[in-house]
């Protein structure tokens, strides 16, 4: 019972943080609409990829947009940990008595729940495009939606975790968080690039975070549930959420130890 | 309630550096409902301790017992029964006072209308401020809700550090008050550090610590006896004219404070048949007279060796017999007498 509560104190002040910072809800939600904009615009015009024909660039980008918006999200909520320990928040959440779990939970779920609220109005443009979704589709992109943000803010956790400024984890986050959205077929489909690269991107966990997300536009939520390719990649992505999860909390239950003497 | 024994710790500091222990094989028991001060120069290891007693860091060596439960071994038992506040700020400066302990009430468990709010809230000046976002509050503002919202759960065990720095001196007496009346209600234990002795004259148990080991742990009394040496402070109606006979007549150098005569250094079994002796001979020209110990800040002074740029005693000589360092003697330049 303390658990469940603590974990949703603990989110919601994430989400509470968030709406007070009216720049971070400006930049979060600006940010994505822009490059959907102006890369689908660029792009639709050359970007007939084979097999793909009806399917204009804007649209093949959508499902790509949203990855991103959830990834970027994650990255500024991620801040948030490194801005917790210098302001010294930190200290009241580590000496309080919550088992580790819920303390990497509360932060991770506050983030992904902020995500989540942003991809949500992203959303609202779908039908603009021509991608409909049911109410069955909505329900089920949603939470896909909402696992893919847990992964996301889980891993950006477990890296802002041993950072000392911000300042290094933009570095980390370039270098890590960012190729594993442009690896994931978000800007170019997957089926024809060389294989090597498309070894990698195919164990790329996000890879499969953005299959699961395209699918539900195109195909009904019943007959997804049945489907091999979409339940794979539905399992990878549960994988990738839980291990990184566990990481975080194995992580944070390391503590700063004397040398001895 | 606390047991500390052998604690050392030493910071895994920069590899150029060669690593100082900040705690060295201190020991120390807090008994249960115990208000247990304790002090030390900057840098004496004081907030390491308390790093170590809130299990943010694990140390070299020794071994820490909180209300029985071993420290390093059940954390979980140990932080359910402590609640901390530390020298840096602890809050969350994008939420609102109210918000705030509504939070800190919730990590432990209990709900955001707890009953203790009210009680917490009682001897700041928060209550009318539940609403105010923490980063509008001014700094001591801030610091009182650090203090309101370790009452709010109730602990057992408080560990405080520094708490009242930045306090104006109302608050800090308010705090100090209602903090004693609560720990003595509720036999609550105490371990606070300070560097105003003013605040350590109202505990239990005095604990004076240097580069990572204690130097004195008695009560405050005891402390201020153990110097050996109090002060005679005669008001006269005629200050020059007393000093001048005292010298003429007894031998003595009272030093001149306003209107008052002072003789320091004097051994505790004389100074009273010396207040007899001046209270015979001069009733008529002394409007009071009294004896007074040495301060705490005096023993904290002479054991830590710190302002006078002095080292401290050595260990062969134990280091409540060594000699007196009075105030004034630094003031009037006159040669330090030391007498065992
Ligand atoms: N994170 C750290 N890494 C390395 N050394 C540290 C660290 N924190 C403290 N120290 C060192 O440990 C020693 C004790 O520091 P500590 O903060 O415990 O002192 P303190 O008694 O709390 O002082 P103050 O009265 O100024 O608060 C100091 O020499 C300090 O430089
Ligand atoms: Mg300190």
């Amino acid at each position: 019972m303390i658990t469940v509560h603590a974990t949703a104190a603990l989110a919601q002040r994430e989400f509470t943080r968030f709406v007070r910072q009216p720049q971070r809800v400006i930049g979060s939600i600006g940010q994505p609409i822009l490059f959907w904009l102006f890369l689908g615009t660029g792009f639709t015009g050359s970007f007939r990829p084979p097999g793909m024909e009806g399917i204009s660039y804007i649209e093949f980008f959508y499902p790509g947009v949203l990855l991103m918006l959830l990834l970027f999200a994650s990255i500024f909520s991620s801040i948030t940990v490194i801005e917790d320990r210098d302001q010294g928040f930190l200290q009241s959440v580590l000496v309080a008595p919550i088992s580790r779990l819920v303390i990497v939970f509360g932060k991770i779920l506050g983030g992904a729940l902020i995500a989540l609220t942003q991809a949500m109005l992203f959303l609202l443009l779908a039908p603009f495009i021509g991608l409909v979704l049911s109410p069955a589709g909505t329900a089920l992109e949603l939470i896909l939606l909402l696992l893919t943000a847990l992964g996301f803010t889980a891993l950006g956790f477990l890296c802002a975790w041993s950072m000392k400024s911000t300042a290094g984890f933009h570095a980390i986050m370039m270098v890590i968080l960012m190729p594993l959205w442009l690896l994931s077929g978000a800007l170019f489909p997957i089926q024809h690039v060389p294989p090597l690269l498309r070894l990698v991107m195919e164990t790329n966990p996000v890879t499969h975070a953005l299959v699961i997300l395209r699918l539900p536009f195109y195909h009904a939520a019943e007959q997804l549930l049945s489907d091999k390719d979409f339940l794979v990649s539905l399992f990878i992505v549960v994988i990738w959420v839980m291990a990184s999860i566990w990481l975080s909390v194995l992580r944070i239950e390391k503590r700063e130890k004397g040398i001895s003497y | 309630m606390i047991k500390i024994r052998r604690l050392t710790h030493v910071y895994p500091g920069a590899r150029r550096q060669t690593p100082r222990p900040a705690l060295l094989h201190f020991n120390l028991h807090v008994e249960e409902g115990e208000f247990c001060v304790l002090s030390g120069p900057n840098g004496s290891g004081k907030s390491t301790l308390f790093h170590v007693l809130c299990g943010m860091l694990l140390p070299s060596a020794g071994s820490v017992t909180i209300g029985g439960y071993d420290l390093f071994r059940v954390p979980r038992m140990v932080r359910r029964i402590t609640g901390v506040v530390f020298q840096s700020p602890a809050v969350d400066k994008y939420l609102s006072v109210g918000e705030n302990m509504a939070l800190y009430a919730a990590l432990y468990g209990r709900s955001s209308k707890a009953v203790g709010l009210a009680e917490a809230l009682e001897w700041t000046d928060l209550k009318n401020r539940l609403h105010q976002r923490v980063n509008t509050l001014s700094g001591g503002l801030a610091r009182q809700l650090e203090l309101a919202k370790c009452l709010l759960t109730r602990p057992k065990v408080l560990l405080l550090d520094e708490p009242t720095s930045g306090l104006d001196p109302a608050s800090r007496r308010n705090f100090l008050e209602m903090l004693k009346s609560i720990q003595r209600k509720r036999a609550m234990t105490v371990l606070m550090t300070t560097h105003i002795f003013a605040e350590a004259e109202e505990a239990h148990r005095v604990v004076i610590m240097k580069d990572g080991q204690l130097l004195a742990c008695d009560t405050p009394s005891h402390l201020r006896s153990s110097m050996g040496r109090e002060m005679v402070v005669v008001v006269p109606s005629n200050p020059e004219a007393l000093a001048l006979a005292l010298k003429q007549d007894m031998d003595l150098n009272p030093l001149r404070f306003g209107d008052e005569l002072r003789l320091e250094n004097v051994g505790t079994t004389e100074s009273l048949s010396l207040l007899e002796t001046i209270l015979s001979r001069y009733r008529s020209q002394i409007h009071s007279v009294a004896i007074k110990q040495a301060a705490l800040e005096d023993v904290f002074i002479h054991l830590t060796g710190h302002s006078a740029g002095i080292h401290p005693p050595h260990s062969d000589s134990g280091p409540l017999e060594s000699g007196f360092l009075g105030k004034g003697n630094e003031e009037s330049g006159r040669p330090v007498e030391t007498e065992q």
